[in-house]
């Protein structure tokens, strides 16, 4: 079995006597053959992490281990792990071939011509059988990356590690690979940790997330749960696209109190945020909804400053009409409704839909409601 | 609405013109241009010419003729080249054994030593990078009397007489020995200054995917920076040949006086200018003969050189 744990990880650098702290105490499980994908802005310690795990780069304090026993101390050479880097890493002077075998020659004592049946095997797997006796150079972008991917999965190792694999790759073909590695990943069941700084691609392959920030992690959870119910104002903003809406209000007498608004709540969102005054209003931009049911109580008159057809939807940009900072809203309404700029509309926030967080900390005191049903396990 | 009319404009006419006057003036920038390099090839090619004609001229000849015309009828003789290649004949052999060794271990060394403190990270390794540095900032003079006096502390004749007996051995091998060990160690600050260049312009996560393939350190060099180092190969053995085949100094200063049956080819053209007669013929194609070695290794691998230069 192949679970792998980050107990207590912490990475610092010494700098003229300055620690700097990369990985601050990170815990983690990844569970055998989950696809774990840690995410966050740059800068914020994922590779660093990553790297950890691989081996190149030292642990300052805490433990991992691969099934039971710790990994901490041993080179990158032993511990049967396999990693595709951002660019690629491929051995320039190496055929295709000579690339996926190298692996395999180096680690295990296989016979050559199992080496050569397995690598023909994966590369058959791969779509990349007829590009074999190539070199590297002689490849396009996407071609490299599978051959990259290719080399790891050949070594069948115990965990995958992926570093922004598909971030050299144009926009098609990063949708298609990131389903395809999906696939390949499912497929064969390995315990894989990918690093991206993409929520979209976060949102989409993992099985769980980690989302890091400033060297901590601030959750870890499924998709849906950090979508829906993020631990903190930073979770809130980073998953999701559009950001969710923030606005700062002011907790007066049961009522949440804006630069524009105020906003009635009702007695159980007022439990969650007792001993809370200075807070921010958090609402996703598909929550709110314009010309909604008359709802006095949480409707504003509100104007459209810019519109952004996708399409498929609308990204609108509203101001509050009596908003002297001109803090904008984004909503995301049907591509198929038509707003102009300029327009009239009254804005109406759900109170069900609302997430509210400690101005201070970040913390999240009260997160949306949800139908319980809505968000169990999909149906594979 | 009123867009241009198609076709072409009062103001496409006189672009074209202008275009054509451009051609005009590169032509004669370009007459120009050439003019200048036929120029430059000429002055730098002269001496050359002269000295292959005289090469190629009796004495006779070559006092009556400008040096760089080419001989004519009886004035034409290959009698220099044949005593040049006699008189240098032992000379090559002995330069030959002396700077293959010398330049394969030199770039050889070079290249494992930069590998070690370039690719591979380990504690307090700039101190040691410093004094390889340090070292091809140290004049040929200043370590020419230490030079002299180490190799009559260590006789190496003496120390390796069992070898002479066997087959193919000679004794002044020794000497040649010396110059090797000299060369090697003087070449190997520069080759590893080459190496390290090179090698710092390497993708750091090819050499991590390498260690997460299970590479060890010997086989990362052996089969990923070694075959990646070919350009960077060509570049230190052209320049270490011709610096050792072309070294009079060490020779004269580390062998013993004269030379004697160790002398290498520079020592030997030093010598067949010497006579009391100067000889030009011959001592132009003694000059040729001495410098056709190192034009051949230019030549085989002149493509790889402007490789590992251009990188």
């Amino acid at each position: 079995m192949a679970e792998l744990t980050l107990d207590g990880v912490t990475k610092w650098f010494d700098d003229g006597g300055d620690r700097i702290v990369a990985v601050d105490d990170a815990d983690v499980e990844i569970e055998d053959g989950e696809f774990l994908v840690l995410v966050g802005p740059s800068g914020c310690g994922k590779s660093t992490t990553l790297r950890m795990v691989a081996g190149l780069e030292t642990v300052s304090q805490g433990d991992i281990r691969l099934g039971d026993h710790s990994i901490t101390d041993e080179p990158p050479t032993t511990r049967d792990i396999a990693m595709v880097f951002q660019s690629y890493a491929l051995y320039p002077h190496m055929t295709v071939r000579e690339n996926m075998s190298f692996g395999l020659e180096e680690s295990t004592d296989m016979p050559d011509d199992e080496i050569r049946s397995r690598v023909a095997e994966t590369a058959e797997m791969m779509g990349i059988a007829d590009l074999l006796d190539r070199k590297p150079r002689e490849l396009s972008g996407g071609q490299q990356q599978r051959v990259a991917l290719g080399r790891a999965i050949v070594r069948d190792p115990e965990v995958f590690l992926m570093d922004e694999p598909l971030s050299n790759l144009d926009a098609k073909l990063r949708a298609q690979m990131r389903t395809e590695l999906q696939r390949i990943q499912e497929d064969l069941d390995v315990t894989t940790m990918y690093v991206t700084h993409d929520q979209t691609e976060a949102m989409t392959m993992g099985d769980r997330i980690a989302i890091l920030d400033d060297g901590r992690l601030q959750q870890v959870g499924t998709p849906l749960e950090c979508y829906h119910e993020p631990a903190n104002q930073f979770v809130a903003g980073f998953i999701g696209e559009p950001s969710m809406n923030f606005l700062d209000v002011e907790l007066a007498g049961g009522s949440l109190v804006g630069d524009a608004f105020e906003y009635p709540l009702s007695e159980e969102t007022l439990a969650d945020l007792e001993g809370h005054d200075s807070l921010v209003v958090g609402i996703r931009p598909e929550d709110i909804e314009l010309d909604g049911a008359a709802d006095a109580s949480h409707s504003y008159p509100t104007t459209v400053d810019v519109v952004e057809p996708m399409g498929n939807e609308n990204n609108v940009y509203l101001t509050f009409d009596d908003d002297a900072s001109a803090q904008t809203v984004v909503v995301t309404v049907s591509g198929m409704r038509k707003v102009d700029a300029g327009q009239q509309v009254a804005a109406r926030i759900p109170e069900e839909a609302i997430h509210v967080f400690d101005r201070e900390t970040g913390r999240a005191l009260h997160n949306r409601t949800l139908d319980r049903a809505e968000v169990t396990e999909p149906n594979v | 609405m009123s867009s241009p009319p198609a076709g072409p404009t009062p103001e496409s006419n006189t672009r074209r013109e202008r275009l054509a006057r451009a051609a005009r003036n590169a032509d004669r920038t370009r007459i120009a241009l050439y003019a200048v390099l036929g120029a430059l090839v000429g002055f730098y090619l002269a001496p050359l010419e002269a000295g292959l004609m005289t090469a190629f001229k009796t004495t006779d000849a070559f006092n009556r003729s400008v040096p760089f015309l080419p001989p004519i009828a009886e004035g034409f003789t290959l009698e220099p080249w044949r005593v040049a290649f006699r008189e240098l004949w032992n000379g090559l052999i002995n330069s030959l054994l002396l700077a293959v060794p010398a330049t394969v271990l030199s770039a050889g060394l070079g290249s494992i030593a930069a590998y070690g403190l370039t690719t591979i990270d380990w504690k307090y390794q700039m101190p040691i990078v410093a004094l390889f540095v340090a070292g091809i900032f140290i004049p040929y003079q200043a370590v020419l009397v230490p030079l002299s006096r180490l190799f009559a502390i260590v006789d190496t004749q003496s120390l390796l007489s069992v070898l002479w007996g066997l087959p193919l051995m000679e004794e002044h091998y020794a000497s040649i020995l010396n110059l090797i060990v000299t060369h090697v160690a003087y070449g190997i600050p520069i080759t590893f200054l080459l190496f390290r260049a090179y090698y710092q312009s390497f993708s750091n996560e090819m050499i991590e995917a390498a260690k997460l393939d299970g590479a060890s350190v010997f086989s990362i060099y052996r089969n990923i920076v070694l075959p990646l180092s070919k350009p960077m190969f060509a570049v230190t053995l052209i320049y270490q040949f011709t610096q050792i085949w072309n070294d009079l100094l060490f020779a004269l200063v580390i062998l013993p006086s004269g030379g004697g049956a160790a002398a290498p080819v520079t020592v030997a053209l030093n010598a067949l200018s010497g006579g009391i007669v100067q000889s030009f013929n011959t001592q132009m194609a003694g000059a040729f003969v001495a410098a056709l070695p190192t034009l051949i290794v230019y030549v085989l691998f002149g493509e790889q050189f402007a490789k590992g230069v251009a990188s």
